[in-house]
């Protein structure tokens, strides 16, 4: 075990990262446990990065490398943490990194269908994204399906979460969410004919007596996620048919309803 | 929710933690020109510097916890992973690269390299006044160390001194480093 005057005197050169693997772990263990040692190895940290900050234009094409390989060497044992699309994701889409989006989020063609409560409802704000798989996506790789696949499974485990079961006309089962405390939902399993490609599936939360858009599940709805923030929660959920990318009111029947 | 340009570092760690891939993208856009531009500078290969650039990413991707907004800033977190992964590549160059890299350093002279480096770095001025204000002793240990990739018994090596005496130029040059960074008030390398 490192003295600790053995590792603040190596502090600085750990910052520089100059010392070897040995004595890396000797002086980490230490400061794990040395408040002083860590306070100031944080601070010879920020020295050498104000050393180290040269920005260079970066390599064409590395963040498509970078964003191709988020996903790489997972496996579906592994359950990463539920997948929450951001929030922010409307803000994003017009901002300048459009063009070089997550080839993830590129290749499933995600689709943020958000549809903000309108001033006339006196609820708080609503922010809903939503990403679906439809035949849009049917390059989907297989990794982002285990992981969504993990992320139903996850959810499914978490204390204090809903199961939302959608009914047909007939009283058939058409598709069942799982919603979370915190406002995550995902689709664990749907029943519903793959519709023409003029037609999408759209996803309601019925709020205060009125339908708001929660997103497109698109044709064939196989991978929905999507997150409801702000209250009141929907008192049902509900989904309709229409024209392909939605409209921001029904404009036909559900075919499918439940209660929250 | 506020537009995600408009987000901190710490924010967009936050969403990286629920897999936004558009966080990820952000953070990327502040800071890969800087990770990248550290890993080519300390290996002066383009190629081995992008692979660098990609793990430093995905590392932060796959373990965003690991990044604790308290302890510092976020610039700084990816520039010392950038340079930990640098470092580690140099060190572990194949015997053809490093006699390469021994033989220039034979030919130009390690006082020149060290010159071309933090010239070429074209440092904030604080920084580089920081750097001119050091002891010529303590500023040769850091750069070696630094922008070469050197341990500081390699250091001590080249320099044929003994490695307590590195140890401590290193010691006191940072604090140097550091008193003069604060009073020009950079505290760190965020944005």
């Amino acid at each position: 075990m490192m003295t600790h005057e053995e590792a603040n005197e190596l502090l600085a050169s750990l910052a520089l990262d100059a010392v070897d693997a040995d004595e890396r772990e000797a002086i980490e263990l230490h400061v794990e446990e040395c408040p002083r040692c860590r306070g100031e190895l944080d601070a010879l940290r920020e020295v050498a990065g104000a050393l180290g900050n040269v920005v260079e234009q970066v390599p064409e094409g590395q963040w498509s490398s970078i964003s191709g390989r988020l996903y790489e060497g997972r496996d579906g044992d592994a359950a990463p943490p539920p997948r929450l699309l951001p929030l922010v994701g409307r803000d994003a889409d017009r901002h300048e990194l459009r063009d070089r989006r997550p080839a993830i989020s590129r290749r499933a063609g995600v689709v943020f269908a958000a549809v903000t409560v309108a001033a006339a409802i006196a609820i708080a704000a609503l922010v809903v994204s939503l990403s679906s798989a439809n035949d849009q996506i049917a390059h989907l790789q297989g990794a982002l399906a285990e992981s969504s696949q993990s992320a139903v499974v996850a959810a499914l485990e978490t204390p204090g979460h809903k199961l939302v079961n959608l009914e047909g006309s007939n009283h058939a089962d058409l598709a069942q969410f799982v919603l979370l405390p915190d406002g995550r939902g995902y689709l664990v399993k749907a029943d519903m004919p793959a519709l023409p490609t003029k037609d999408t599936y759209q996803l309601w939360g019925i709020i205060g007596g009125r339908p708001i858009s929660i997103g497109i599940m698109g044709q064939a709805p196989g991978t929905v996620t999507f997150t409801i923030a702000g209250s009141p929660g929907p008192s049902d959920l509900a989904v309709t048919v229409e024209p392909a990318g939605g409209t921001p009111a029904p404009t036909t029947t559900p075919v499918a309803v439940g209660p929250v | 929710m506020e537009k995600i340009e408009e987000a901190s570092d710490a924010q967009l760690v936050t969403q990286i933690g629920r897999y936004s891939e558009v966080a990820l993208a952000e953070v990327y856009r502040r800071h890969g020109g800087a990770v990248y531009g550290l890993a080519r500078r300390i290996l002066n290969n383009a190629t081995e510097a992008d692979d660098v650039t990609q793990e430093v990413f995905l590392r932060l991707w796959n373990v965003p916890d690991r990044f604790d907004p308290a302890r510092g800033s976020l610039r700084s977190y990816l520039l010392n992973d950038s340079h930990g992964r640098a470092v580690d590549a140099v060190r572990s160059l194949s015997s053809r690269r490093a006699r390469e890299v021994r033989d220039a350093q034979r030919t130009a002279g390690v006082e020149y390299d060290i010159q071309h480096h933090v010239w070429d770095l074209a440092l904030a001025d604080e920084v580089v006044r920081a750097l001119d204000g050091l002891p010529p002793d303590e500023r040769q240990a850091i750069e070696l160390a630094y922008f070469q990739g050197h341990s500081y018994v390699k250091v001590a090596e080249l320099l044929d001194q003994p490695e307590g005496t590195v140890k401590s130029r290193i010691r006191n040059g940072m604090r140097r480093m550091r008193a003069a960074l604060v009073d020009a008030g950079i505290q760190g390398a965020d944005r």
